[in-house]
């Protein structure tokens, strides 16, 4: 018999073997598939995520966490697929064209997933382009970006202004982050959200998909 | 004089801001000579301090240097310090059979040979040759993100790519002395990802061994980390070393009140922020309020809390040394 808590623990400690274990267990088991998600997942990832931001964790924990949580996902994901449960919305996320940093990035990308999101990683020094055809190809309707250097930051207005170009910017949503990026930054772009945080930027999703 | 003794004796407050970039709007060089060509550090260090009588003069801060010179593929570019591309090291049998490269290898010669050179300026400047930590390195080696997990995942890589980077530093460290360099400014930024757990085991331990076999009296090591925070404090001082410089993220008025006085302490104005997102102005406001907010505090030398980006205008850092100017007044 699968102790669900164990999932929670193993994705919180950052352990990719038990989490993996203990969800193959639970599916045996005949647990539901969304319910290891939202009951066990979730609340692991945004107990990661609170941690993270009062400096109990650190990058690494929290890479850890989001690698274990993937884990379970891959084999959660097609039963989810196969008995038609969306995912709360499917993200596009890129470091912009131009800067190689991810960090920030990935652990964004964790925190999305670990909020219910299906999450699109485009990678980085990502071109307008390739944005353009995960909305188009991979049915994406948030566009997460990421910038770390004041010399990548124009790529992020040339992104949204390509989306325009287009004729894609009314079907997504799009969140801007990074160190230096500011509300007065992302307002003046013309995007719709902004997170100085990898938390926040669930919140973020959220709340531009209410808009 | 050592570095500290330089700043402690000082009857006015110093400045060293981290500045190659602006420079090279005086003598017209790309970045691209800066980090292959030592004669034109050199000349961008000359017009610098021709326009602001610093004390100091710095070899560039060019972090890909040491990696390339294990093995590590670089991205150039002209506007850009290079970047490492890829992983040279993704499993402990390749670490274990990595091999030490010597100072002067690869591009570490035009390092070096810019040393020599600035030792030449007249004036004689207090010259800082510019490097890398033993972690930071490491983790170029086998990918910064890879590295964050890897301290906790794998800790015996971590540690066997450590040794080797602390042994390549060490002889590189001796060799700047012996070009003739006052001091070093020991960049650590991936550390400052690390819990203060991890930065102490994989960072301060290793720049203590490091520090213990390469400084003395003649040569004083600056060790910067751009992203800790003042949580992280207590295990950098683990290093034992008596100056550091850090980053926007550090709390500079709380880390003061924890050194002892005649530990040195620079920084932390945010390079991107103030020095090229803020009009000049705003630069020097900024640069004036940090100085009020350390008054007193004589062991603390105002900086910029990193390596200035390749478009901060030079009217910032103009800025910037008119405020220390006022400060001093
Ligand atoms: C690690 C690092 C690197 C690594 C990157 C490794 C990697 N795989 O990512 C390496 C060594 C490769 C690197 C290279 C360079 N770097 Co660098 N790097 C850093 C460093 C030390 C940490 C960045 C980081 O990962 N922070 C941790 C993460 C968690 O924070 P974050 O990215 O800000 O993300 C958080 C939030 O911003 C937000 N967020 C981020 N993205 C998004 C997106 C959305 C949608 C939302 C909502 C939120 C959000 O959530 C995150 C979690 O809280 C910083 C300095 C520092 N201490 O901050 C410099 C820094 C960013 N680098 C800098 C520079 C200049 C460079 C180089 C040009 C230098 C060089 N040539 O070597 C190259 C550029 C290469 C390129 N073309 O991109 C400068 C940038 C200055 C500027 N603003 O212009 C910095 C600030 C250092 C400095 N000099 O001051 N770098």
């Amino acid at each position: 018999m699968a102790d669900l808590n164990q999932l929670h623990d193993a994705v919180l400690n950052g352990d990719a073997k038990t989490a993996k274990a203990v969800t193959e267990q639970a599916l045996a088991a005949g647990h539901e598939p969304l319910k290891l998600v939202q009951d066990h997942m979730m609340p692991a990832m945004s107990e990661v995520g609170r941690r993270f931001e009062c400096n109990e964790y650190f990058v690494p924990e929290l890479l850890l966490a989001a690698r274990a949580m993937k884990g379970s996902l891959e084999l959660l994901r097609p039963l989810l697929a196969a008995k038609g449960n969306e995912p709360v919305g499917r993200v596009a996320l890129g470091t912009v064209k131009g800067d190689l940093h991810d960090i920030g990035k990935n652990l964004v990308g964790a925190m999305l997933e670990g909020g219910g999101y299906e999450v699109i990683d485009l990678g980085v020094n990502v071109t307008p382009e390739q944005f353009i055809a995960a909305i188009k190809d991979k049915k994406a309707n948030i566009v997460a970006i990421s910038a770390l250097l004041t010399t990548t930051m124009p790529a992020m207005k040339t992104t949204i202004d390509a989306l325009k170009a287009a004729g894609v910017r009314d079907q997504v949503k799009i969140i801007v982050g990074g160190a230096p990026i500011t509300q007065t930054f992302a307002d003046e772009i013309g995007a719709d959200g902004f997170s100085e945080s990898a938390a926040g930027a669930v919140s973020a999703a959220r709340k531009v998909c209410l808009a | 004089m050592n570095f500290n003794q330089l700043v402690l004796n000082s009857p006015r407050r110093l400045a060293l801001p981290i500045s190659m970039s602006p420079g090279l709007a005086l003598t017209g060089a790309k970045v691209s000579d800066i980090v292959t060509n030592s004669q034109a550090q050199l000349d961008a260090q000359a017009a610098l301090q021709q326009r602001y009588q610093s004390p100091f003069v710095l070899g560039a801060m060019d972090l890909s240097v040491e990696a390339e010179a294990f093995g590590c593929t670089i991205a150039v570019s002209d506007s850009e310090v290079p970047t490492v591309t890829g992983r040279l090291i993704t499993n402990q049998e390749q670490a274990d059979k990595l091999a030490v490269p010597q100072p002067g290898d690869r591009r570490t010669g035009v390092y070096l040979e810019a040393v020599r050179l600035l030792r030449q300026l007249p004036g004689q400047p207090f010259v800082f040759a510019g490097c890398i930590g033993p972690f930071s390195l490491a983790a170029r080696l086998v990918g910064v993100s890879e590295a964050m997990e890897l301290t906790i995942a794998e800790p015996e890589l971590m540690h066997t790519l450590l040794e080797k980077c602390t042994d390549f530093l060490t002889n590189y460290l001796k060799a700047f002395r012996a070009a003739g360099a006052h001091g070093v400014i020991m960049a650590e930024p991936a550390a400052g990802l690390l819990s203060p757990r991890g930065l102490s085991a994989y960072s301060s331990v290793y720049v203590k061994r490091l520090a213990a076999e390469a400084s003395d009296e003649a040569l004083s090591i600056v060790l910067h980390n751009c992203g800790a925070k003042l949580l992280h404090l207590p295990a950098i001082l683990e290093t034992g070393l008596k100056a550091y410089h850090f980053g926007a993220p550090m709390d500079i008025v709380g880390a003061l009140g924890k050194v002892a006085p005649d530990v040195i302490l620079c920084g932390n104005l945010d390079p991107a922020g103030v020095f090229v997102q803020s009009p000049p102005a705003e630069t020097t406001a900024k640069t004036a309020q940090l100085l009020a907010a350390t008054a007193g505090h004589r062991n603390f030398v105002i900086s910029s809390g990193c390596d200035l980006p390749p478009n901060a205008p030079l009217a910032s850092l103009d800025a910037f040394y008119a405020a220390v100017k006022t400060a001093n007044q």
